[in-house]
């Protein structure tokens, strides 16, 4: 190409609309009387239209509700905080608070006589779990479900003989999960839950029933002692019919 | 009722808002899952890369500074991460991108698909540096000035960069046939 780079320049800002009259009453001149120029500036346009119909892609269904779920909550500041609530102001203590109501909350709809009383003995550990679950917890895989009732995600992690089924979810509707294992001696061991109220929850030997609305994070604890492989079967139901079935598996070796 | 701007949303998510940072999320997924998508090739570490930019945006909100607009800073998160994701997987260097199966019938909706699958090939073949200006100003529709703003250089380095990566992209997209 023998044109003059300045021709290139104001080839591309017409193009892309970043001319100026002056420019623009140039570009003409030169694009009048040469051939070449035209060429160019035809090339040009049809690669720039080409980028310009690149098809945009949805981005998954779940994604928005991953994304506000992964956002920790803040809290609006506080101009004068009194005692007690610089007391729970700590993180700690915040979620000790959220899994007392969790724990409250699941003593009031279980069946007694299903928990070990033991089971609740290692609050500080659910806490810290709960808490920062990535860094003191292994992870042992996810399943992700994008259904039009429900979407969102599964995690299995697993922190000593604790497993921790943990929920990220968004229910348009009502839906029920039932979580059931099949190790009799897998039993459950507690239920926390975060930044949401109106989770219901019941357990029974071998399995745990949760019943949900709206954008719910929560976990639900079972106490795996012999650490022996595990598999966690979900079922997602809404109107009284499976809308979606799912495996978690833990395995010893992991 | 008009919507609120970027700025006072972000002003409101420092606040603890988190209906803000909704807002904000249904304005700017899909842009950055796109950009995000068209730097990396792959939906899936779009995804992952969509997912890091927004818990960063949440993370430094009180770093965010009103005087710039929120979009560029965004966007820069959006392409740095891109590059870091590439650094990563060891994929910083531009690629030989796949070619479109030549195959294709002549109807024009899989020329189309051929064309675009083709164009997406050869964003490949760049450099990360070229690509993100032709996703600013293709995908993201950003002015030199904007463009300019977001990548942290000089206007004319823009309209360089967008020179020299549309040459590249043409100079490919005509060794494989498709323009």
């Amino acid at each position: 190409m023998t044109i003059d780079p300045k021709y290139f320049e104001l080839i591309q800002a017409e193009i892309d609309g970043e001319i100026d009259d002056a420019g623009k009453a140039e570009l003409e001149n030169f694009l009048a009387e040469s051939e070449e120029g035209r060429t160019v500036y035809e090339e040009l346009e049809t690669l720039c239209r080409s980028l310009d119909s690149l098809p945009p892609l949805e981005p998954p269904a779940h994604l928005r509700h991953v994304l506000l779920n992964q956002a920790p909550v803040k809290a609006p500041p506080q101009p004068s905080p009194s005692l007690l609530q610089r007391l729970f102001s700590g993180p700690l203590l915040g979620y000790v608070g959220v899994f007392a109501a969790g724990v409250a909350l699941t003593l009031a709809l279980l069946d007694s006589g299903q928990i070990s009383r033991d089971a609740f003995d290692d609050v500080t550990g659910l806490v810290g779990t709960i808490a920062d679950s990535r860094h003191l917890a292994s992870e042992h895989g996810t399943i992700s479900i994008d259904e039009s009732e429900v979407a969102g995600t599964v995690t299995l992690r697993s922190a000593g003989p604790l497993l921790i089924v943990d929920f990220d979810l968004s229910a348009r509707q009502p839906v029920e999960i039932v979580a059931g294992y099949s190790d009799k001696t897998i039993w459950f061991n507690g239920f926390a839950q975060l930044e949401s109220t109106g989770t219901s929850i019941a357990a029974e030997t071998g399995a745990v029933t949760v019943r949900m609305e709206g954008k719910r994070r929560y976990a639900v604890y079972l106490n795996n002692p012999g650490m022996r492989p595990a598999r966690i079967d979900l079922r997602f139901m809404a109107n009284d019919e499976v809308i979606h079935e799912a495996q978690l598996s833990f395995s010893e070796t992991e | 009722m008009s919507e609120p701007n970027d700025t006072k949303l972000m002003e409101r998510c420092s606040n603890g808002d988190r209906q803000a940072f909704e807002m904000l999320l249904a304005r700017y997924e899909k842009p950055v899952f796109n950009a995000a998508y068209r730097m990396l090739n792959s939906p899936d570490d779009a995804r992952d890369v969509t997912q890091t930019v927004f818990l960063k945006v949440y993370e430094h909100l009180e770093q965010y500074d009103p005087k710039y607009r929120f979009f560029s800073w965004i966007y820069r998160i959006t392409l740095n991460e891109s590059i870091n994701w590439l650094k990563k997987t060891n994929r910083l260097d531009a690629l030989e991108g796949d070619t479109a199966d030549s195959a294709s019938g002549p109807e024009q909706e899989a020329s189309n698909q051929q064309l675009s699958e083709g164009m997406q090939a050869a964003l490949m073949t760049i450099s990360p540096d070229y690509r993100a200006v032709i996703v600013l100003k293709h995908l993201l529709g950003c002015s030199y000035q904007e463009i300019s703003e977001v990548l942290e250089i000089s206007e004319k380095m823009v309209k360089s960069r967008l020179y020299t990566a549309r040459q590249l992209l043409q100079q490919t997209l005509t060794e494989r046939g498709l323009h």
